[in-house]
Parts: structure tokens; C-alpha cells; sequence
């Protein structure tokens, strides 16, 4: 799913937006620290959320995972809308699969 | 034939109840045990261990269960570990129980595991106190594991499962980050499975692995990681052939 929360400017791997310098929210260096403060966020809160990958991308932030319930899934997409705001941000979190196996494995 | 049924990484708290009872009902079906392979909570309060507790209990197949790393997180895994018992569930952590099963006795010996990585690049106890500490808590933990899968030598079982948290291979890895994989788990679980016996070694922590592994000795290895399984648990049947 794509999110995109912002088009300030691309997000790492291209030349600064206009206006944007070295300290510059939108410089990469900065959005580097931003997506590790992203992480930090998902794992200290609520959620105690190791899964979940975020990665800089063709100018983007790549938000992934599989988070245990609906809910879950709600807070990483809200956390990451704040700390990434100003950014395009693309998510594609899902929600663990409950269902019983259709079969087993022989060993 | 001995059914095992396992899952990891649950991660439930109070928002999870009841997401996984329906597909657990199912067991008897399919399994003769439930195995969980750790981090069954987000933040190991007992109040998200509630949760686990009510999601597992009177089940009609007996669970087994090891800690994870999420479950230790809140520092009370006494506690954790308390109302998992009270609710039926057998945690183990550097024990062994058996399972008598239509098929055979199955002996599961378990441990939560740590990290350190695998052979060539690995962490050594060198150095500064807390590295040293790092793999010397491996170390204890493997070497529980080898002692609770050698006490099953004497239990007559027709198939021994080695449970986990953390990883003994890397081969169930693959999708994670390779810099990453000294946290993922360490070798010196595998050598101890090798070096003891195991039928089948189940463990989960790596969510973005891959389900299939083998030890160096040839001992099978599954991540059972809820996210890797994309189900509510996997079913492993062990001496079908």
C-alpha cells in the first residue's frame, strides 16, 4: 500500500528539495537519523514493535512488517506519519494471518 | 506418527484477545501438542501474559512453551512464566517434559536462547565485561539445552524436539538483514542440538526469515515465527515416513 504523506521533497538519494541544505530536515543525513528515530519510537511505545522494517527508497521511506493485530498496524502507520512527516512515506504493513493450516508437513 | 503443532511471536496483548482461540480449537484435529516458541507478549507484563494465559488455556492438546525476548522485556519472567502455568501451559527453560501421544512419547527440551551469531562471524567472550556477559548468556543457555535434550535420553521417546526462541542456524534467517544476524541467534544452540540428538529443532524471533533450516548435523530446523508461518501455527508430522 502506498501512503505517501508528503511531497516535500525526495527523502535520500537525490539533491536536496529547494531551499534544503546540509541540516535541512529533508537532507538524507537527516532522514537517516529520522527513520532510526522512527524505530526507536515503534520498539520504546506501546508496541514494543522490533518488526517493523523502515527503509530509505528511490527518494522514499519504506515502512514494512506484520504486526499481531489491527490495532497495531493503526499505531506503527500513525507513529510514522509524525516522525516522517514532510516525507513520501510508502507502508505496506500487514496484520499476522490467524487461520488453522490447511496441511501438515511429513518429516 | 507424533503431530506437532507450533507458532512463535504471537506477540498478544489486551487488543489480540481471542484472535487465535478459534484456530487453536482446531487442534485436536491436526496436532497432539501445541508448541510456542517465545515472545508470546509484546512487552512481558502480566497483564499481556494474561492474555496469552486465557488465549491457551483448557485447550484440549497439552502446550509447551519457552520465553522470548519481548516477554523478558518488562523484567518479570517469573511472573510471565507463573500465569502461563496456572493456566496449563509447561514453560521450559532449560528442561524437558514429555508428551504422550497416540503415535509415541515426544520429548521437547527447551530454552529461550540468545544471540551471538554463527561460525566465522561470531561474537567472542573477549574483552569487556559486558561482551563477555553477552555470550557467556548463550553459552548458559545452550548448554541447558543440551542438558534437558540429553535427560531425554531416558524418557523412551520415539521423537525429541529441541524449542526455542532464538535461532540456532542461520538458514532461517535468510530475509533478515545479515548484520543482524548476531541477534538472531548463535551456533552454539545448534552444536548443542547436534552434539545431544534432536528430531526436529523449532524456534521463531527472526519475523522476516524463512521457515526451513538445517543444523550442520542435519537436524531439521523451523522457524515457526507467526509472521514467517502466515498462520495461526504449523503442523510438523515427525516418523510418518
Amino acid at each position: 500500500m502506498s501512503d505517501p504523506v508528503g511531497h516535500q521533497g525526495p527523502a535520500a538519494g537525490g539533491p536536496p528539495a529547494a531551499g534544503g541544505s546540509a541540516g535541512s530536515p529533508q537532507s538524507p543525513e537527516n532522514v537517516e537519523y529520522r527513520v532510526a528515530h522512527l524505530q526507536e519510537r515503534l520498539a520504546a511505545e506501546e508496541l514494543g514493535e522490533l518488526g517493523v522494517r523502515a527503509e530509505i527508497r528511490a527518494g522514499a521511506v519504506a515502512v514494512t512488517g506484520t504486526v499481531p493485530s489491527a490495532r497495531c498496524r493503526e499505531t506503527v502507520l500513525r507513529v510514522a506519519r509524525e516522525e516522517l512527516a514532510g516525507l513520501t512515506v510508502h507502508t505496506d504493513v500487514v496484520v499476522a494471518e490467524t487461520t488453522s493450516p490447511d496441511h501438515a508437513e511429513e518429516l | 506418527m507424533i503431530r506437532v503443532a507450533a507458532v512463535g511471536d504471537i506477540h498478544m496483548g489486551p487488543d489480540s484477545q481471542g484472535l487465535l482461540r478459534p484456530a487453536f480449537e482446531t487442534l485436536p484435529d491436526c496436532a497432539d501438542v501445541l508448541l510456542l516458541a517465545g515472545d508470546l507478549t509484546r512487552h512481558g507484563t502480566p497483564e499481556e501474559a494474561r492474555v496469552v494465559a486465557r488465549e491457551v488455556r483448557d485447550l484440549p492438546v497439552p502446550v509447551v512453551a519457552v520465553l522470548g525476548n519481548h516477554d523478558h522485556h518488562d523484567e518479570q519472567p517469573g511472573k510471565v512464566t507463573a500465569i502461563l502455568r496456572e493456566a496449563g501451559v509447561t514453560v521450559l527453560e532449560g528442561e524437558h517434559t514429555v508428551v504422550d501421544c497416540a503415535g509415541g512419547r515426544v520429548g521437547i527440551a527447551g530454552a529461550k536462547g540468545f544471540g551471538g551469531g554463527f561460525v566465522g562471524r561470531s561474537a567472542g567472550e573477549f574483552g569487556e565485561p559486558v561482551m563477555k556477559e553477552f555470550v557467556r548468556t548463550t553459552r548458559r543457555s545452550a548448554d541447558s539445552l543440551h542438558a534437558a535434550l540429553k535427560e531425554l535420553d531416558e524418557e523412551d521417546c520415539a521423537a525429541r524436539v529441541a524449542l526455542t526462541h532464538f535461532s540456532p542456524v542461520a538458514d532461517t534467517l535468510a530475509g533478515e538483514p545479515p548484520e543482524i544476524h548476531p541477534f538472531l541467534g548463535s551456533y552454539l544452540l545448534a552444536e548443542a542440538i547436534d552434539t545431544a540428538g534432536a528430531d526436529l529443532a523449532v524456534h521463531g524471533h527472526a519475523h522476516l526469515g524463512a521457515e526451513h533450516g538445517m543444523t550442520a548435523g542435519g537436524v531439521r530446523v523451523r522457524n515457526v515465527a507467526q509472521p514467517v508461518i502466515r498462520r495461526a501455527f504449523n503442523v510438523y508430522r515427525l516418523g510418518a515416513s
